[in-house]
């Protein structure tokens, strides 16, 4: 019963926001014909603005997946207008904190003592809240700085209820097959998976023990006697984010540097590893001006089938163009087996990759660096992911390779770095390897 | 109908018991003020608490109907005969239970500063969740006691005669904590309602406790932190208007 009335609740609110939303979008089609092409224009914009205020503040609210899905959405820089990218940008660090009262009480239904008595001291005000809990700076009783993060009471249960429902919103386009049932399921345990503390503690220790050759990356360390399933204690990793890191004016020559860093992170955990820290938002990188790399929350960890990576380094070395029994592997590896290579939309998707790597990654050698400032190659990635997205060219294998991919290059984007990304997938490629059946 | 005649009256003779009761409370308070307690009150006073604990262990183990008064007795150390001097019946100590938790939480909240000046919702919180915590090791009579309040005749019944003077000092308690946030201009004014809607609520909160079978009863901490902060919210937004 409570858990219908929770559910009843989050989906009222949730029609609240659509309701709000359609309300505003009404009465702006109904002005429509009574205003000319500027003044349409800047209604249009400011309607934007106003509903993006709307969707932010109440996604805040909401926490969860939902919350998530606007963090998401943020790094769609693609989809919106920058008025709304900026507002939604709100929700990658700031979700209305819990009261200390309900912060104390959920650790004290863990630990059976209040915070205050498990560390030496305890920053009552959080650092940071996200969509599923909050961060708060403590020292433990040994006196070393940690980061503690405490979950959101219920979160686990509220994320299936919002999945429950985006299931019935989205029944449409599940069935024009623009959003598979696979891709939803994959989602969702990517997100359930990030409420169980005591596996993201597994994931730091895999993470800290594989990411050691490189120097530059700093993971925290888990305090496993101060953690449990709700609550999570990590050592504390210096840095910047973003946006503050931008605010000191790094040298082209550092942000290059970190550039390159962040880049050389990505294909080593892809091609390396094979596990990929998948939650990119900003607010998960921390910076230094030295070059040296903070990775935090690792709630969000792909472990990649084996035969994800040679399929993906087809993309880079383009063997495939001339080998169709290469071609079918591949389809059949993002699709499974129910989907014909021989299908135009399938032909479309994989001619469009092919296009955007021959000119941003060409074979010729030696390879250049890459312009991320360039608005051009944003533009471009932006396109592909739209045509993938138009010919349903979904797979929940690749779900979180490509939201990884596409977090680091708006993080290098961001930063304006110069990055010869060629050169580096080059040298962690693996030799590849012909694609198991 | 019949059992709405009797419900009717039952209320308006609640009423005017309440009215009195609260004059007299008010009258003893005056005079409690001014002559402290005896030796001979406080060793009335030890032994209840006594009889409560060792109640309270036996309903754990053998729940509310499971106990007799012999055992408590027993367990208390005293002779049945002076058991019935204090508790005529296993609803008066429940009654005592409930006086002692609502004494606990006027005393504690009268020493939490740095909560009397949070915001409704946490204040609200923070009040429910200790009468949680209260009640918490003692789940099961929680429980037995729940579904005899539903009772017309028992004791415990909201409507009964014997339980009006607790529920009048937690209301009265409820109201005061409302009217510091009414006076902040937190919420519009809301009087004696918001009370009765407050103690409602820490009903329908209880009831979900009961069930709540997730780990450290996380379900309830997240109804109760979501309902508060919805309520509050349709509170200041006005919709309370009607």
């Amino acid at each position: 019963m409570s858990s219908r009335h929770n559910s009843i609740g989050r989906a009222t609110r949730l029609a609240q926001l659509g309701a709000g939303l359609a309300g505003s979008y009404l009465a702006y089609q109904l002005q429509r014909p009574f205003l000319n092409e500027r003044q349409n224009s800047e209604r249009r914009h400011a309607l934007g603005r106003k509903n993006a205020k709307q969707i932010r503040e109440d996604l805040q609210d909401l926490r969860g997946p939902i919350m998530k899905l606007g963090q998401a959405l943020s790094m769609q820089t693609h989809l919106f207008d920058s008025d709304v990218v900026e507002e939604l940008a709100g929700l990658q660090m700031q979700a209305p904190p819990m009261h200390g009262t309900l912060m104390r009480a959920q650790f004290k239904s863990a630990f059976g003592e209040n915070p205050e008595e498990v560390f030496g001291s305890f920053e009552p005000e959080p650092f940071a809240a996200a969509s599923l809990g909050q961060v708060h700076w403590a020292v433990t009783k040994r006196g070393e700085e940690v980061a503690v993060k405490i979950q959101y009471p219920a979160i686990r249960e509220a994320i299936e209820t919002d999945f429950r429902m985006l299931r019935a919103v989205g029944f449409a386009a599940r069935m024009t097959g623009h959003l598979q049932e696979s891709v939803v399921r994959e989602a969702e345990r990517g997100i359930l998976e990030e409420t169980d503390y005591l596996n993201e503690s597994r994931n730091i220790q895999y993470f800290a023990k594989h990411l050691a050759p490189l120097a530059f990356v700093r993971v925290p360390k888990v305090h496993s006697e101060l953690s449990c399933e709700q609550v999570l204690t990590m050592s504390r990793v210096r840095g910047l984010r973003m946006r503050e890191f931008l605010k000191t004016n790094p040298s082209q020559e550092v942000r290059d540097k970190i550039g390159i860093g962040l880049t050389r992170l990505f294909f080593f955990q892809l091609f390396r590893l094979q596990a990929l820290h998948a939650d990119p938002h900003p607010g998960n990188y921390l910076f230094d001006h030295d070059g040296s790399i903070g990775l935090v929350d690792f709630g969000c960890v792909k472990y990649l089938k084996p035969e994800v990576v040679p399929c993906y380094a087809q993309f880079w070395s383009r063997e495939w163009v001339h080998d169709t029994e290469l071609y079918a592997d591949i389809i059949r590896v993002v699709f499974g087996p129910n989907v014909s290579p021989a299908e135009p939309r399938v032909r479309r998707c994989m001619n469009e990759i092919r296009r955007f790597y021959d000119e941003f990654h060409p074979l010729t050698e030696p390879p250049t660096a890459l312009e991320l400032a360039d608005p051009k190659f944003m533009e471009r990635l932006n396109e592909l992911a739209k045509t993938l997205l138009k010919n349903k060219f979904l797979s929940p294998e690749f779900l979180f390779l490509s939201r990884t991919e596409s977090g680091m290059c708006n993080l290098l984007h961001a930063l304006q770095a110069r990055v010869p990304t060629t050169q580096i997938a080059r040298e962690w490629m693996p030799p590849i390897p012909r694609i198991k059946k | 109908m019949s059992i709405l005649i009797l419900f009717d009256n039952k209320l308006g003779s609640c009423l005017i018991m309440s009215v009195l009761i609260f004059m007299k409370r008010s009258r003893e308070e005056n005079k409690s003020k001014t002559k402290p307690k005896g030796k001979r009150d406080l060793n009335k006073e030890k032994t209840k608490e006594k009889i409560l604990a060792a109640a309270l262990e036996l309903f754990r183990r053998n729940g509310l109907d499971g106990t007799t008064t012999k055992q408590i007795s027993k367990k208390a150390g005293i002779a049945e005969g002076t058991l019935f001097n204090y508790f005529k019946t296993k609803e008066d100590l429940a009654l005592f239970f409930f006086q002692k938790e609502t004494h606990d939480l006027v005393r504690w909240y009268g020493k939490e500063t740095r909560l009397q000046r949070a915001p409704l919702p946490e204040k609200l919180f923070a009040i429910i969740h200790r009468q949680l915590e209260y009640i918490a090791p003692y789940e099961e009579f929680i429980g037995a006691v729940f579904f005899r309040s539903l009772q017309l005749h028992s004791k415990l019944s909201p409507l009964s005669l014997e339980s009006q003077e607790l529920r009048l000092k937690y209301l009265r308690f409820v109201r005061e904590v409302l009217a510091q946030a009414e006076e902040k201009q937190e919420i519009p004014r809301i009087g004696e309602l918001g009370a009765y809607a407050v103690g409602l609520f820490y009903i329908g909160i209880v009831m979900h406790w009961l069930h709540d079978t997730s780990r450290g009863k996380q379900k309830t901490l997240a109804l109760l932190d979501r309902s508060l902060s919805l309520a509050t919210g349709v509170l200041k937004k006005g919709a309370w208007d009607w």
